[in-house]
C-alpha cells in the first residue's frame, strides 16, 4: 500500500521496550472498548433483535485490540524488552524532538486560534505561514541561514502573503469552496 | 457488448472538449508536482483536489482525481530515477535501476522508458478496466451480508499483513481504523456511539479530514523535524519516450501490466506490491539477473509497469465492490460518494455508463502523463529545491482548507489534528497508516454485514462459513492470520517445499 514518508530510514526495528509499552497502550484501549460496548444501551426499549446491538461490532474489535496487544506484550518481552537499557537520547533526537514541537505548535496555533474565529483567512494564513518560514530559519543548522536580516524577513512576508492570497482566491473565487 | 462498446465510444466523445482536457492535464500537473516531492502522495493529492473540485461537474471533478492519482505515481518515478529518492513509497522499485542507470549517463534514456512503460502499462490497466468492472459488479451482485462481512475483513488483514514488515502491527492500525470508523451514528438504529454527548461526533470521523491528518499534517510534522536538510544537487533531465524499448521488451510489459493489475484487485494492497512483484517476476524470468539492481532496463521497465498498470486495477474493486483496493483509491471513493455516485455492485444499474467514463478518464490521464514526458518535467524538478520551511506550511495551509471545506465546519479541522498529530507519533514507533485508512474505510460495511448477517441466518454463524463465495474469502482471511503463527507458517512452508519437490520429481521424470 502506498504510503508517504521516509520514516523507515532512520526507525529499523523498534527496540523491543518501545514495543511493550505500546502493547499495554493498545490492550488498554482495547479494554475501554469492550467495556464501553457491553455498557453500551442495547436498545431494549425499542424491542430490536439482540444481534443487532450496536455494541457488537465495537466490542468485539475491542477484544481483537486487547489480543493482538498481549501478543504484541509477549513479544516484545520475549525480544528483551525487560533486559534493554535505556539509551540517553542523542543529539539528534532531541534536536527532532525539539522541532516537532515548534511546528505542532505552529500548527495549533494557526488551526486553533488563528483561523475559525473571524479573522479573514488570508490574513490568518500570511501571519501563519509567514512566521513558520522564519521561525524554520532560526532553528536551520546553517549559521548564515540563522541570521533574520530586513530582507529575509521581507522575503518570508512576500511569501506568505502571496502564497496566502493565491490559496483563497484559487479555492473561493475560482473553485467557489468555502474557507474556514 | 455491442451496447458496451457503444457506451465507451459515447464516454470517450464526451470529454472531448477544451475544459475537460484542461481539467485533466491540470490534475495530472499537480499530481506530478505532489509526487515529485518526498512524502507527499498521490492519497495527499486526490484527498486536497477532490475539496478543491468540489463544486465541479462529477465527471470534471472525478477526471481531475483520476488524473492526479496517475500524475502522482508518475512523479514519484522521476525522483526516483533522477535522485534515487522515491516520490512515493510505490517508486521504489524503480530507485535501484533508475538511478544506476542515471548514474551511468542514461538518466534521459531511463526517464523515456519510464515514460513509454507508464503510458503503455495504464493503456493495458484500462483494458482490464473495461473488461472486468463490469463482469466483476455482475458477480457481486450476488453477494451478500456474509459475503461482504469476509471481504471487508479480508481487506483489512491484507493490508495489516502486506504493508510495512510487521503484520501485528499492521493489524493493530486496522483494527484501529475499523475502531475510529464505529464513532458516530450507527446506521441499524441511528444510535450515538462513543460520541459522549458531543453533537458533532454524531456524524462520525469524516474520512478526508482523518486522511489530510495522517497523510499530510504527520508528514509536514515529520518533515520539518527532521534537522538535516537534504541539498539536490543534479538535475538532469531527459528526452523523447522510448517506444522502441517498449516493443524490445513487450514480455515484460504485459507480464508486469496483467500482474499490477491483479495485485491491484486485491483489496488493500498497494501500487508497490504491484511494483515489487513484477519486478521479481522479471528477475525471475531474466537472462541477465545479475544486472538487476545495477542498471537493467528490464527490472526498470518491470518495476514501472508493474507500479502504473496496478492503478486501474485499484479502481476494478473500488467501482465493482465498493472496497477500495488502496488509500488513494479509497479516496476516490469517497469522492465518488460526494458528488453523488454510489460505488459497489449497483453502480452497474444505478449508473451504468459511469464506468465507461472512468475508463475513458483514465485513458485521458495516460495521455496526460505522455505529454508532460514528452516536454520534460525538468521545470517542476525545481520545486524540489524549495526549502522544506517555506513548502510544508504551505501544505499545511492546503491541509486546513482540505479538512474544512468538505463539510465547512471546523470540528472536521480539528479532527484533522488530532488524527495527524497521533499519526505521526505513531508512524516514528513502526505503524502504517495504510490499515488504518482501509479500517477507516471498511469499518461501516464491516458494522453493518454483521448485524444484517446474524439477523439473516438467526443468529447461527453457519453460513459465515458454508455460503460458497463467503467460504473462499474466510478460508483466505484466516490463512492470512494464520500465517503470523510461526508453527502454522513453519507448516506451511514445509508442504511447499515438498510440493516443489514432488514438481520437480515429476518433471524430471517425464523428461
Amino acid at each position: 500500500m502506498s504510503n508517504a514518508g521516509h520514516e523507515g530510514a532512520h526507525e529499523g526495528r523498534r527496540p523491543a521496550r518501545a514495543d511493550f509499552h505500546d502493547a499495554i497502550g493498545w490492550t488498554a484501549l482495547g479494554l475501554v472498548t469492550v467495556i464501553g460496548s457491553i455498557r453500551m444501551d442495547r436498545l431494549t426499549q425499542q424491542n430490536i433483535n439482540p444481534l443487532t446491538i450496536p455494541g457488537l461490532l465495537p466490542g468485539l474489535l475491542g477484544a481483537a485490540m486487547v489480543l493482538l496487544g498481549l501478543v504484541l506484550g509477549v513479544r516484545s518481552w520475549r525480544r528483551g524488552a525487560m533486559h534493554e537499557t535505556v539509551a540517553a537520547p542523542d543529539p539528534l533526537a532531541r534536536q527532532q524532538r525539539k522541532r516537532v514541537i515548534i511546528a505542532t505548535a505552529l500548527c495549533l496555533g494557526y488551526a486553533v486560534v488563528l483561523i475559525g474565529h473571524g479573522l479573514p483567512f488570508w490574513i490568518a494564513s500570511s501571519i501563519y505561514v509567514t512566521t513558520s518560514i522564519l521561525v524554520f530559519r532560526r532553528l536551520s543548522a546553517d549559521p548564515a541561514e540563522r541570521t533574520l536580516g530586513k530582507r529575509v524577513i521581507a522575503q518570508a512576508l512576500v511569501i506568505g502573503v502571496c502564497s496566502s492570497v493565491v490559496i483563497w482566491l484559487t479555492f473561493e473565487h475560482l473553485f467557489l469552496v468555502r474557507l474556514p | 457488448m455491442l451496447q458496451g462498446l457503444q457506451d465507451l465510444g459515447a464516454a470517450y466523445v464526451s470529454f472531448m472538449n477544451p475544459m475537460t482536457l484542461l481539467y485533466g492535464l491540470g490534475g495530472a500537473f499537480v499530481g506530478i508536482v505532489m509526487g515529485i516531492l518526498p512524502g507527499l502522495s498521490a492519497t495527499l493529492a486526490i484527498a486536497l483536489l477532490t475539496t478543491l473540485t468540489i463544486k465541479l461537474e462529477t465527471n470534471d471533478a472525478i477526471l481531475v482525481l483520476i488524473c492526479s492519482y496517475v500524475g502522482a505515481l508518475y512523479g514519484g518515478s522521476r525522483t526516483a530515477i533522477l535522485l534515487n529518492i522515491p516520490g512515493t513509497a510505490a517508486n521504489a522499485a524503480s530507485c535501484a535501476d533508475g538511478y544506476a542507470l542515471a548514474q551511468q549517463g542514461q538518466a534521459g534514456r531511463a526517464i523515456g522508458i519510464a515514460t513509454s512503460g507508464a503510458f503503455v502499462s495504464t493503456l493495458i490497466g484500462v483494458v482490464c478496466l473495461a473488461l472486468f468492472t463490469p463482469l466483476l459488479a455482475e458477480v457481486a451482485l450476488q453477494f451478500g451480508a456474509f459475503e461482504f462481512f469476509w471481504l471487508a475483513l479480508f481487506g483489512v488483514t491484507m493490508s495489516g499483513s502486506i504493508v510495512g514488515g510487521d503484520a501485528l502491527k499492521g493489524w493493530l492500525m486496522g483494527l484501529l481504523g475499523l475502531l475510529i470508523a464505529q464513532v458516530g451514528q450507527e446506521s441499524l438504529y441511528a444510535f450515538n456511539r462513543f460520541t459522549f454527548g458531543w453533537d458533532e461526533l454524531s456524524g462520525g470521523i469524516s474520512l478526508i479530514p482523518a486522511l489530510v491528518g495522517a497523510f499530510g499534517l504527520a508528514e509536514v510534522l515529520t518533515t520539518l523535524s527532521d534537522p538535516i536538510e537534504r541539498k539536490i544537487v543534479e538535475l538532469r533531465d531527459s528526452v523523447l519516450p522510448r517506444f522502441r524499448e517498449v516493443l524490445q521488451y513487450r514480455w515484460t510489459v504485459l507480464r508486469s501490466g496483467v500482474i499490477g493489475v491483479l495485485t491491484g484487485l486485491l483489496p488493500g494492497v498497494g501500487e508497490d506490491a504491484g511494483a515489487w512483484m513484477s519486478y521479481a517476476a522479471a528477475k525471475a524470468v531474466s537472462k541477465e539477473k545479475e544486472q538487476f539492481g545495477k542498471g537493467s532496463i528490464d527490472g526498470l521497465m518491470a518495476a514501472e509497469t508493474g507500479d502504473m498498470s496496478s492503478i486501474p486495477g485499484h479502481i476494478i474493486p473500488s467501482l465493482a465492490l465498493g472496497i477500495p483496493g488502496s488509500a488513494p483509491s479509497a479516496v476516490l471513493m469517497a469522492a465518488m460518494i460526494i458528488h453523488g455516485v454510489q460505488p459497489g455492485p449497483m453502480l452497474m444499474i444505478q449508473h451504468p455508463h459511469f464506468i465507461y467514463h472512468v475508463v475513458a478518464m483514465t485513458t485521458l490521464a495516460s495521455i496526460a502523463i505522455l505529454f508532460f514526458g514528452l516536454f520534460g518535467v525538468r521545470p517542476l524538478l525545481h520545486i524540489l529545491k524549495v526549502r522544506r520551511g517555506i513548502l510544508m506550511p504551505i501544505v499545511f495551509l492546503l491541509c486546513t482548507v482540505g479538512a474544512f471545506a468538505t463539510a465547512s465546519r471546523m470540528f472536521d479541522v480539528y479532527a484533522m489534528l488530532a488524527i495527524g498529530i497521533g499519526a505521526y507519533f505513531l508512524r516514528r514507533r513502526g505503524y502504517e497508516m495504510a490499515p488504518l485508512v482501509l479500517g477507516l474505510v471498511l469499518g461501516p460495511l464491516l458494522d453493518k454485514s454483521l448485524r444484517r448477517g446474524l439477523v439473516l441466518s438467526d443468529g447461527s454463524l453457519g453460513p459465515f462459513f458454508t455460503r460458497p463465495i463467503a467460504m473462499v474469502f474466510a478460508a483466505v482471511t484466516i490463512f492470512t492470520i494464520l500465517l503470523y503463527v510461526p508453527a502454522f507458517k513453519a507448516l506451511v512452508l514445509r508442504i511447499r517445499a515438498g510440493l516443489g519437490q514432488l514438481l520437480r520429481g515429476m518433471v524430471r521424470r517425464g523428461a
